[in-house]
C-alpha cells in the first residue's frame, strides 16, 4: 500500500520491520516493543533524520543496515542481542513545568 | 506538523487542569494536526470536565530546507497572523517544540512583552530526532526562550543554558 493513515495495527501484528531512518517510524515500532533493522539511504545522509537512528543503533536499540548490505543484515542478525527502547517521561516534563508556572 | 503535534500532545498528556484553556497554533497546510488535537482534548475532557481548548491556524512560515532569505519573507508574513493572534490570546505561557509556526508566535510574544502589553513565559522543547543538532527553530529560540529543554545529553553539553530532563515524550 502507498499510505495508510496508522500503521498501528500493522505494527502489533508484525515480527520484524523494516524500515527508513524516519523518526516516526524508529520510535513508533520501539514503542511497540518489534525488533527493527533501520536502513539508511546514503543519498540523504545530510538529513538531520539520521541523527536519530545513529543514536538508537548505538544504544542498541536498532539494527542498522544499508540497502546494498540489507540481505546480509537479515541474514545474520541477532535481534535478542536488541535491548529494550524504555518509554519517555512526560511526567517529568509535567514537574518541570509547574515549578516554572508556580503550581505547586 | 506531524512529528511535532504527536510530541506536544505527549508533553501535555501529564499536565494538571491548572493548564486551561489551552490555545493551539498550527500551520494551515497543516491537514492532521486538527484530528490528533480534537482527539487529544476529547480524551482530556473526560479526566478534566471543565478544560477548554481553542484552534487556530496562521499561514506556514517555512518549507523544509527554504533558503534564509525567502524564510524572512515568509516568516514576517506569518507574523501579520501570529501578531494579532497572540494580543488576543495574551497567552500566560508559550510552549512549542520546533515547526517554523512557532517562531513567528515567539517573536510576536516577545513583541508583546517589549511594549508592555503581556509578559509569556517561552518554554522551548526541542524535538527527541534532534540529539546532535539542533532544529533552525531551537538556533533561534534558543537565544530568546526563558526555558530551553534538550532530550539528548550531547545538546546538553554543546547548549549549556538548556535544560536536560531525559527523554520526555
Amino acid at each position: 500500500f502507498r499510505f495508510k493513515d496508522s500503521l498501528a495495527e500493522d505494527l502489533r501484528r508484525a515480527d520484524l520491520v523494516i524500515s527508513h531512518a524516519g523518526a516516526g517510524s524508529c520510535l513508533e515500532t520501539l514503542e511497540k516493543g518489534k525488533p527493527l533493522v533501520v536502513v539508511i539511504n546514503e543519498k540523504l545522509m545530510n538529513n538531520h533524520q539520521l541523527e536519530l537512528a545513529k543514536q538508537l543503533h548505538r544504544d542498541g536499540h536498532v539494527l542498522c543496515c544499508n540497502c546494498s548490505t540489507l540481505v546480509e543484515t537479515l541474514q545474520l542478525m541477532d535481534l535478542s542481542a536488541l535491548k529494550p527502547f524504555p518509554p519517555g517521561q512526560p511526567e517529568k516534563f509535567a514537574l518541570f513545568l509547574d515549578k516554572v508556572v508556580g503550581f505547586q | 506538523t506531524g512529528g511535532h503535534t504527536t510530541e506536544i500532545l505527549r508533553l501535555l498528556s501529564c499536565l494538571s487542569e491548572s493548564y486551561s484553556p489551552i490555545h493551539y497554533i498550527f500551520a494551515d497546510s497543516d491537514k492532521m494536526s486538527e484530528a490528533k488535537i480534537r482527539a487529544f482534548e476529547q480524551k482530556r475532557a473526560e479526566t478534566f470536565s471543565n478544560s477548554k481548548f481553542t484552534l487556530d491556524r496562521i499561514p506556514r512560515s517555512r518549507e523544509v530546507r527554504q533558503s534564509w532569505t525567502s524564510s524572512v519573507v515568509t516568516t514576517l508574513y506569518s507574523m501579520l497572523y501570529s501578531l494579532p493572534l497572540t494580543y488576543k490570546l495574551k497567552p500566560d505561557l508559550i510552549l512549542c517544540n520546533g515547526p517554523g509556526t512557532c517562531v513567528p508566535v515567539c517573536i510576536s510574544a516577545l513583541l508583546l512583552g517589549l511594549l508592555g502589553i503581556k509578559r509569556a513565559i517561552i518554554v522551548y522543547v526541542e524535538s527527541i530526532c534532534r540529539v546532535e543538532t539542533l532544529s533552525l527553530s531551537g538556533k533561534i529560540l534558543y537565544y530568546f526562550s526563558d526555558y530551553f529543554i534538550v532530550q539528548w545529553p550531547d545538546l546538553k553539553e554543546k547548549y549549556p543554558k538548556s535544560v536536560y530532563l531525559g527523554r520526555i515524550v
